[in-house]
């Protein structure tokens, strides 16, 4: 599989719309876009294959299941992850010729994604670098009371910064990816020890991904019950996803109406009622 | 006669918002430009004079950062102050305005990211994952449409309250109510995440002993999955929390620790992903 210039450049511009500090904005950009299940889609669209694009954007979501980016720091980079990531995995599974739904496929996919991802951070902080430059501009604009100019600022310079920081590095590594592929391929046997652990680093990652998710809902022990009791649903039942959503709905339903309950009688202890309030 | 922001300048503020929170993000200013983008159609709207918009633009030049989703309602909140403040309100200054402003972008980030970015995105994105299995578009078709339509109603939804309840609009969120939400949702959250791991996180060994025939006697995955079904996948991702939560390792020094660990294992001949041409 070849990656031409033309599916270069789109590859670039969505790069642009979906990181974090991103010109798609958040929700349709960063929380959409840049997310690697839809970053998968959108590869295979642009691709040409849209079933590969999928699985090795479900590979690499797992990773990045709970990419929460708490006061602007980041462990990845989701324009990296989703527009550099997936377009070089889909090229190397071509390559390698593995299936992108078998498990070496899946542990190929998400290590080179992760790879790239970390190493996208850089362009992270490189926006958020030039962005500063229009942030001066913005702070004269605002001492002159020149207000309109704050929407240039705001929303039409940055694409400069995402034109030299997404756009660029996004167009030739996905171009130039292509080759360092095949050069890896020859250099490094698939049975030697820098391969074979490769792979394993990649069926090892995603515990990160979900253990970041975990940090936020477990606090103590007995936190780890509800994750657990999800596992086995799955793992020695056999119960699917969706299904299991439903059965996770109808426990949080429960422990609402307990709370609640709990919650009045302390009320009506107290000797007043609180009026219910919609939400 | 009494100021009233109109619901097209509202509207307008809520757009700018909606898209240009983060657009112009720096390490230094985060969401301060997106905020005075935002709040920019409303202070044109309630002044005339000047001075006042200077005045009033001034306030909003206070360094803001939060969870931008759910930060929604602070920017709605101020939307009321600012057209209180207009009309001559003696109470709300800059000082009561930016002070309600830097009380709340600790809490809201503090629900908002454990709640948005670490609840709901992840549980939508578990299900679409279920319907993505085999490489079908369906799972990624379905979060682009739910997710878009919950963000901006929901982002709407926040806005418009926090103008309209002022400081009530945030009780409901830290209030009794709120905490049973929260909960509820966490444990939703829970299950689902346990459920994804166990469908698309696979850590598996290829340890086995042989005897003298050269037959295996000891299968270890064999043995583990007979103990709990995916042990040892469950026992790592444990140990990943262990290390991010309790260590406070961050989580790119974790996957190096992974990557000495693979290295080992495959040396050990604990792991073998079983390669070949």
């Amino acid at each position: 599989m070849q990656i031409s210039w033309i599916q270069a450049i789109i590859l670039g511009l969505f790069a642009c719309l979906s990181s974090m500090p991103g010109m798609g904005g958040s929700s349709i950009g960063n929380y959409t876009l840049g997310r690697p299940l839809i970053g998968g889609l959108v590869c295979g669209i642009i691709l040409g294959d849209i079933p590969t694009g999928i699985m090795v954007g479900c590979a690499m979501q797992v990773v990045y299941i709970a990419l929460v980016t708490p006061g602007g720091t980041v462990s990845a980079d989701v324009r990296a992850v989703s527009y550099i990531g997936i377009p070089l995995a889909m090229v190397a599974l071509s390559s390698y010729g593995l299936s992108a739904d078998s498990s070496e496929g899946a542990a190929l996919a998400t290590s080179f994604g992760t790879m790239v991802g970390t190493l996208g951070t850089v362009l992270f902080y490189g926006t958020a670098t030039v962005n500063l430059l229009w942030q001066h501009m913005g702070w004269k604009a605002v001492e002159k009371r020149q207000y309109k100019k704050l929407y240039m600022i705001d929303m039409g310079l940055p694409w400069i910064s995402h034109l030299l920081c997404s756009f660029i590095p996004t167009m030739i590594m996905c171009k130039m990816g292509a080759s360092v592929v095949e050069l890896i391929k020859t250099t490094l046997p698939m049975d030697g020890l820098a391969m074979k652990t490769l792979f394993t680093v990649g069926a090892l990652l995603p515990c990160v991904g979900i253990a970041i998710l975990l940090k936020q809902i477990v606090k103590n022990g007995t936190d780890f019950i509800p994750f657990l009791f999800g596992f086995t649903l799955a793992a020695s039942m056999g119960i699917n996803l969706v299904s299991a959503t439903v059965v996770a709905g109808m426990f949080a339903i429960l422990i609402y109406r307990l709370k609640m309950l709990s919650a009045n009688r302390t009320v009506a202890a107290d000797g007043y009622e609180e009026e219910e309030e919609d939400i | 006669m009494e100021k009233k922001l109109s619901k097209k300048a509202l509207s307008k503020s809520f757009h700018n918002w909606y898209y240009g929170h983060l657009t112009c993000f720096s390490q230094e200013h985060m969401q301060t430009f997106g905020y005075l983008c935002s709040m920019l159609p409303l202070v044109e709207e309630l002044y005339d004079n000047e001075e006042d918009k200077a005045a009033a633009m001034n306030t909003y030049t206070a360094f803001f950062n939060t969870e931008p989703q759910l930060g929604t309602v602070v920017v709605g909140i101020t939307a009321g102050l600012e057209e209180a403040r207009a009309n001559g309100a003696e109470d709300v200054d800059e000082e009561t305005i930016n002070g309600l402003r830097a009380g709340l972008m600790g809490p809201i980030a503090g629900i908002g990211d454990s709640l948005v970015v670490g609840t709901v995105i992840p549980i939508l994105l578990g299900i679409a994952m279920g319907m993505s299995t085999g490489g079908s578009p369906l799972g990624a078709i379905f979060y682009i449409i739910v997710w878009t339509l919950f963000a901006y109603f929901g982002m709407r939804f926040m806005y418009f309250k926090g103008y309209a309840l002022g400081g009530k609009a945030v009780d409901f969120l830290i209030g009794t109510q709120g905490e049973a939400l929260r909960e509820a949702i966490s444990t939703l959250g829970g299950i689902v995440i346990g459920a994804v791991s166990a469908t698309w996180v696979s850590v598996t060994t290829s340890l086995q002993l042989l005897n003298d025939a050269g037959e295996p006697y000891l299968v270890l995955q064999d043995k583990l999955d007979s103990v709990f079904p995916g042990l040892l996948t469950a026992v790592f991702i444990i140990i990943c929390w262990f290390l991010m939560a309790k260590k406070k390792m961050t989580p790119i020094k974790v996957m190096l620790v992974l990557v000495i660990v693979a290295f080992l294992g495959v040396l050990a001949g604990f792991f073998n992903p079983g390669l070949a041409y």
